[in-house]
């Protein structure tokens, strides 16, 4: 079956088997194994990616469902040398320890933080509630958003887009 | 965790996805959201010779309120239901529950309609329309029914769609003003799915019950209704709130397993029926 | 040995102390974490295992030949063949031979997930579709789930050949026991219970073997292996020359003691890469990681006393231990190594008999999982000074401040014979209440039943043992077949021409620790440069020195003392060279501020990197006998192990560099469902001194939500016929962020006297501590109804029986 798909920016065209999990294409096919897979039965969060800007588990859905769409994995978020001051938020604050579900939390907090740039604690701890982590108990997850909220709304062009955005709950 | 093998179908039109499955029958499955399905895919618990995708039928996507009830088509998002105003109007029990179904990835992609046609016996959305009344429309080539879903919920896993039919709208019917409901699950962990759960919808016209219903799941082979004449026609005091919560319950044998004993899941039912039934009464404008 | 000789702790250190950020995040920021699935090897296949439905059976027939035609299967193996390729897999058990430990079932399967075939294919889709058309005909037998009932005579056998289902068993008595209890007014009693659970890591396990036919060298790479010097035995089993077999280590995504040593799958890998001459992967799924992983935790019933006087004083401790090992016995008894470690807890208490039968059933066997059975000992020993406290009417802080051993008394030698190094436990204590405010909070449960309402609070003060020492694994035994002493951890230090350093680690030293940040610090200390300058590599064994890797908390005080041997042999060299280069004899010499220069004379200096350059490149110009380069290694062992007597009264000292803890929770309990929610949490560690303090704690409350996993949610169940119930996630309960609370961190530091730095472990602490901690709360919420928990995990349903069971 074809796809057509564009990844962090790139179209690519392929004739697939249609099980063949999104997940599956990303990493084998495309090369970016940062998505990672920790359950395949859609409990974990670890292969969290967005598509057409929406966070969905990549091991539920097939990879020829995301014909036409635009798919966005953490392979997108750094620029060259420079992290995403989200990435830079995690490093800073610790918020990860091995670093396997992180992929999918960044993905997740990107969402999160799209839809509500100056989340409380609270709100970033019950948002994250799809994404396991077995090794830091959340905690400076949660103080890693909110440190990367601070730095994206200090932005002087990330912070002026982000206060035209609909702010509210997710 | 690998699904096995399948021939894979995009229908662009309704028309074309009822010619597939006319065709195919009960060796196709559709691919809905795929949240519940593709689990059970990956364990090989389900391995369909067929998948008839239904994401690319636009017509499907819609929540609108008409007739007295509302209509949710198949292509229809649960986070989509859950922030719909229209929704939130209309069936409140019913979005409250949509809260309640896993995290956002997965409401970001299971449907509503997906849900009622997989019919977990342990899921939110199917007890909920069961306590509602709802009914849902199954269509084929050769026309389209209403089956209510007294008739629609046959046992775990298992409904009254024929081979050749495909779910494409689940009605809920809007309550009438007074109503107040409330859903309450009980699970293991924060939005697991739900050992057990309750649904409470209570209408009150001068302080009295004049219409109520209770659904539950988790607390029998399938979803259940359970008695509410322990309520109508009376106020709900404390003690008939108390008193409804024990006949909802009575004479009920759930099967146990590694979440919940039978007698377990009694308790707990009692517990988040009583609970369910007052955040019910509150929200209808009782105390 | 001796006693090591006591340290100065008294230089202030620069790095050593610092919350810098991690050297490891980066990569994984960016996704670019090369995990073991992240790798790909040119023409690799990928194997899945067709398993066992069975508890316990006997494999009759093995029909493959649907399955050999799916186009894209390279080779199917089958148990009976796997044990013609391969020999027993390695086992620290107490008679391997008897309890022999296979790739692939042989014979008869003995769990629900045992590996029977292996399919080899292109792709893991295919591997599932071939293997889905494997055909096994089994002959059922009786299974044996219950371990009390396995201990009796005529019940089926786990093994034949070992002629019981009593692996090991044995009673060891340390002190004057009998003394003890006769001067106690008063024992208290109970059955405590603390079912399985297990890492679980986000990342299962997955190994990639490459076998090249031409020159026999096996290449593997897993997410796991450390004990570099027991690779021999890895390739015992894959018939290949120990010095043909090369492990890398990968990144791992978490391990918590379940990736220390997960060998099944390497053998897998190999045997498959040698039959095929192609790389081979073997990457368990979740369904393999839950039900075939060999790691669970600890299983373990308690029968067990403890002496008191009526004013509160612990005299003694009587305890009958039976540890379900399930079916195989990989790593012996060593989990009550880790208990009899601290199986005194903080407390003065004087005698201890300690029982223990080790016992097979049909379930997937135990492995490590974070405190690898001293969290065990833990939850009991503080639920009977709960106890006790009932007991006597006594206040659950008082009666453990009477019994705290004092800070006078340290070094304190525990009945055991093992060595508590350093501690002072009241400080510690007081912390953790003032934090919590437990006075606030006894108000608040007073006022919160008017309303109906019950909550409670719990309160533990416990050990954190680390540092593990080889005896532990072998004074089970009057004669041990191997009375091993050695249980490195190894570094190279390279400081190249231009100054620059680059550290070498050798095991699988990454799993969610921070080797590569604790080296950096640690050299940095050393050498007084930036930690992110510090480069640092891992090293297959193929190059490799003698590592442990991170087990028993003790990779960061075992890399210490590595990087201290390293860089001392590099200074003696640089000091040699600077001597030359500054006409000055070595003894007129000091290190300060990144180089070396004439004391009193820091102007007469000559900086790391100018005398690199001249070991690397100017070999004429210094003395002869200096050899080029400036690069030195360090094998550093355990630094504190004494020998056990013979007659195992005293197992000597083997796991001294001692933690401690104390965990205050407040829960409320909703006694219609059982529910236990969290209103507040303190936890208070004393890790001896920190090198990196924002990431222990990042471990305590890692660690913590592991306990509240353990203690509330997480169980491997066997149903009555050893039916596998929690083979998917939505069984198998993992704490997500809306399960654990905010977890309020303080510090104390004991130093040490004998690690660098004063250094203890302290990875494995949270999850040590919150299981007693909640079972204490719990029973405190539910104390108008007299509850006490005795069964892990308490289970909502078990609240429930509980508060049902005391109302009779």
């Amino acid at each position: 079956m074809n796809l057509k798909i564009t990844v962090n920016g790139t179209t690519y065209e392929r004739d697939l088997d249609p099980r063949l999990a999104l997940v599956d294409f990303l990493r084998d096919d495309l090369g970016l194994a940062g998505t990672h897979i920790g359950c395949e039965q859609g409990v974990c969060g670890a292969c969290t990616v967005l598509v057409d800007g929406t966070s969905v588990l990549s091991c539920l859905m097939l990879a020829i469902q995301a014909e036409g769409s635009e798919v966005s994995t953490v392979e997108s978020l750094a620029s060259g040398s420079e992290l995403h001051p989200l990435q830079e938020a995690f490093w800073e604050k610790q918020g990860l320890q091995c670093g396997f579900c992180t992929p999918g939390m960044l993905m997740r907090a990107m969402e999160i933080l799209d839809h509500n740039p100056r989340p409380t604690a609270d709100e970033v701890r019950e948002a994250i509630a799809g994404n396991l982590c077995r090794c830091t108990g959340y905690q400076f997850i949660i103080e890693s958003i909110l440190d990367a909220a601070d730095r994206m709304m200090d932005d002087p062009v990330e912070g002026a887009l982000r206060q035209g955005l609909k702010v509210g709950t997710i | 965790m690998k699904s096995a093998p399948f021939d894979y179908h995009r229908p662009s039109t309704v028309d074309e996805a009822l010619a597939l499955k006319d065709e195919l029958g009960g060796d196709a499955r559709i691919l809905a959201g795929g949240q519940s399905l593709m689990p059970l895919m990956h364990f090989r618990l389900a391995t369909p010779a067929h998948l008839i995708d239904v994401n690319q039928l636009d017509d499907l996507d819609y929540v609108r309120r008409s007739n007295g009830y509302l209509a949710i088509g198949a292509r229809t998002r649960l986070q989509f239901v859950l922030t719909s105003a229209e929704a939130a109007s209309a069936a409140p029990l019913l979005v409250e529950a949509i809260g309640w179904v896993g995290h956002v990835q997965i409401r970001h992609r299971g449907t509503v309609v997906g849900s009622v046609a997989h019919a977990d016996p342990s899921a939110e959305i199917p007890t909920v329309v069961l306590a509602l009344g709802g009914s849902m429309v199954a269509r084929s080539t050769t026309g389209e029914r209403e089956i209510m879903a007294d008739d629609f919920f046959k046992g775990p896993f298992s409904t009254a769609l024929a081979d050749d039919e495909i779910l494409t709208e689940v009605r809920v019917p809007v309550w009438p003003d007074g109503t107040g409901s409330a859903w309450l699950e009980f699970s293991r962990i924060y939005h697991g799915f739900p050992v057990v759960g309750v649904g409470a919808v209570v209408r009150l016209h001068d302080g009295v019950v004049d219409r109520a219903a209770i659904g539950m799941c988790g607390m029998a082979y399938n979803a259940i209704t359970a008695p509410v004449d322990a309520l109508l026609g009376r106020e709900p005091t404390p003690e008939v709130i108390a008193e409804a919560a024990e006949a909802a319950v009575a004479g009920l044998d759930p099967p146990g397993d590694i979440h919940g004993s039978g007698p377990y899941r009694v308790r707990v039912g009692r517990a988040c029926t009583l609970r369910a039934l007052t955040a019910a009464v509150a929200a209808a404008g009782g105390k | 040995m001796t006693v090591p000789a006591v340290r100065d702790h008294s230089k202030e250190t620069t790095w050593v102390g610092k919350s810098i950020r991690r050297i490891e995040d980066p990569k994984f920021l960016r996704g670019k974490g090369g995990y073991i699935a992240d790798r790909v090897l040119p023409g690799m296949l990928h194997v899945a295992l067709v398993k066992s439905p069975y508890a316990h059976a006997r494999i009759t027939s093995v029909d493959v030949e649907s399955a050999r035609q799916v186009p894209g299967v390279v080779v199917i193996v089958t148990g009976a063949e796997a044990a013609e390729l391969c020999d027993r897999l390695p086992d620290f058990g107490p008679d391997p031979s008897k309890h022999t430990w296979r790739v692939l079932a042989h014979e008869k399967v003995r769990y629900v997930g045992e590996g029977v075939v292996a399919v080899v294919a292109e792709s893991r889709y295919i591997a599932e579709d071939a293997a889905s058309l494997v055909y096994v005909d089994y002959e059922e037998l009786p299974p044996i789930v219950d371990p009390e009932e396995a201990l009796k005579p005529g019940s089926p056998l786990v093994h034949e050949a070992l002629g019981s289902n009593v692996a090991y068993e044995r009673t060891f008595v340390f002190g004057d026991v009998d003394a003890a209890f006769a001067a106690a007014d008063v024992v208290v009693e109970d059955r405590l219970y603390w079912g399985r659970s297990g890492s679980q890591p986000i990342e299962p396990v997955g190994a990639i073997a490459s076998y090249d036919t031409g020159s026999g060298q096996m290449t593997i790479w897993e997410n796991s292996l450390s004990f570099t010097s027991y690779l021999f035995m890895l390739a015992g089993t894959l018939k290949i020359p120990s010095n043909r077999l090369d492990v890398h280590p990968v990144p791992a995504g978490g391990s918590f003691g379940s990736k220390l040593w997960a060998v099944k799958p390497a053998a897998i890998a190999g045997m498959l890469s040698k039959l095929t001459g192609r790389p081979v992967m073997y990457m368990e799924d979740r369904h393999d990681a839950l039900a075939n992983n060999d790691h669970s935790g600890s299983d373990r019933i308690f029968y067990v006393k403890l002496g008191l006087t009526r004013d509160g004083v612990l005299t003694g401790i009587k305890l009958h231990a039976i540890e379900d090992y399930g079916a195989y016995i990989q790593f012996g008894v060593g989990h009550h190594g880790n208990a009899l470690a601290q199986v005194t807890g903080p407390y003065r208490i004087s005698a201890v008999e300690y029982g223990l039968q080790a016992v097979l059933t049909n379930k997937n066997q135990q492995g490590a999982y974070r405190g690898f059975g001293s969290e065990v000992n833990n939850w009991m020993l503080e639920r009977m000074v709960d106890l006790a406290a009932r007991e006597l009417g006594m206040d659950r802080r008082e009666i453990r401040r009477k019994n705290f051993i004092r800070p006078e008394e340290f070094p304190y030698f525990i009945p055991t014979g093992n060595v508590y190094d350093s501690g002072d436990y009241e400080p510690v204590l007081d912390k953790a209440l003032e934090m919590a405010g437990w006075d606030t909070w006894q108000a608040e449960k007073a006022r919160l039943r008017t309303e109906g309402r019950y909550i409670g609070l719990g309160l533990v003060s416990c050990q954190e043992r680390s540092v593990f020492s080889a005896t532990e694994f072998w004074f089970w035994f009057d004669e041990p077949g191997a009375p091993v002493t050695s249980m490195p951890e190894s570094v190279t230090l390279d400081v190249d021409a231009l100054g620059n350093i680059t550290a070498t680690l050798y095991s699988c030293a990454f799993w969610g620790n921070s080797p590569e940040t604790m080296t950096a610090q640690l050299v940095a200390e050393e050498f007084d440069v930036d930690p992110a300058m510090v480069s640092v590599v891992y090293a297959g064994t193929g190059q490799g020195l003698p590592a442990t890797g991170p087990g028993g908390s003790r990779f960061t005080v075992m890399i210490a003392g590595a990087v201290e041997g390293a860089s001392r042999k590099i200074k003696d060299k640089a000091f040699r060279i600077a001597g030359h280069l500054l006409e000055a004899s070595v003894d007129d010499l000091e290190w300060n501020d990144g180089g070396i220069q004439v004391k009193g004379s820091p102007g007469i200096r000559k900086t790391l990197g100018e005398v690199a350059i001249m070991a690397h490149l100017f070999k004429h110009a210094l003395p002869d006998d200096i050899e080029s380069g400036l690069e030195a290694s360090h094998v550093y062992d355990h630094p504190y192990t004494t020998m056990p007597s013979p007659d195992r009264k005293d197992l000597g000292v083997f796991y001294p560099f001692m933690g401690h803890a104390c965990h205050v929770c407040v829960v409320e309990v909703d006694p219609e469902t059982g529910k236990v929610d969290f209103l507040d949490y303190v936890a208070v560690h004393d890790c001896g001194t920190m090198v990196n303090p924002r990431s222990l704690e990042g471990h305590m409350i890692g660690g913590t939500a592991q306990g509240i996993g353990s203690a509330l949610l997480e169980e491997f169940v066997y149903d009555e016929s050893g039916n596998f119930q929690s083979g998917n996630l939505l069984n198998y309960q993992i704490p997500t962020s809306m399960d654990v609370p905010h977890v309020k961190c303080g510090h104390y530091e004991t130093p040490s006297p004998y690690t660098p730095y004063g250094i203890k472990g302290g990875g494995e602490g949270g999850r040590m501590m919150a299981p007693g901690a909640i079972f204490s709360a719990i029973d405190d919420a539910l104390d108008a109804f007299g509850v006490r928990m005795r069964h892990l995990p308490a289970t909502p349903e078990r609240i429930v029986e509980a508060i049902e069971e005391a109302q009779r």
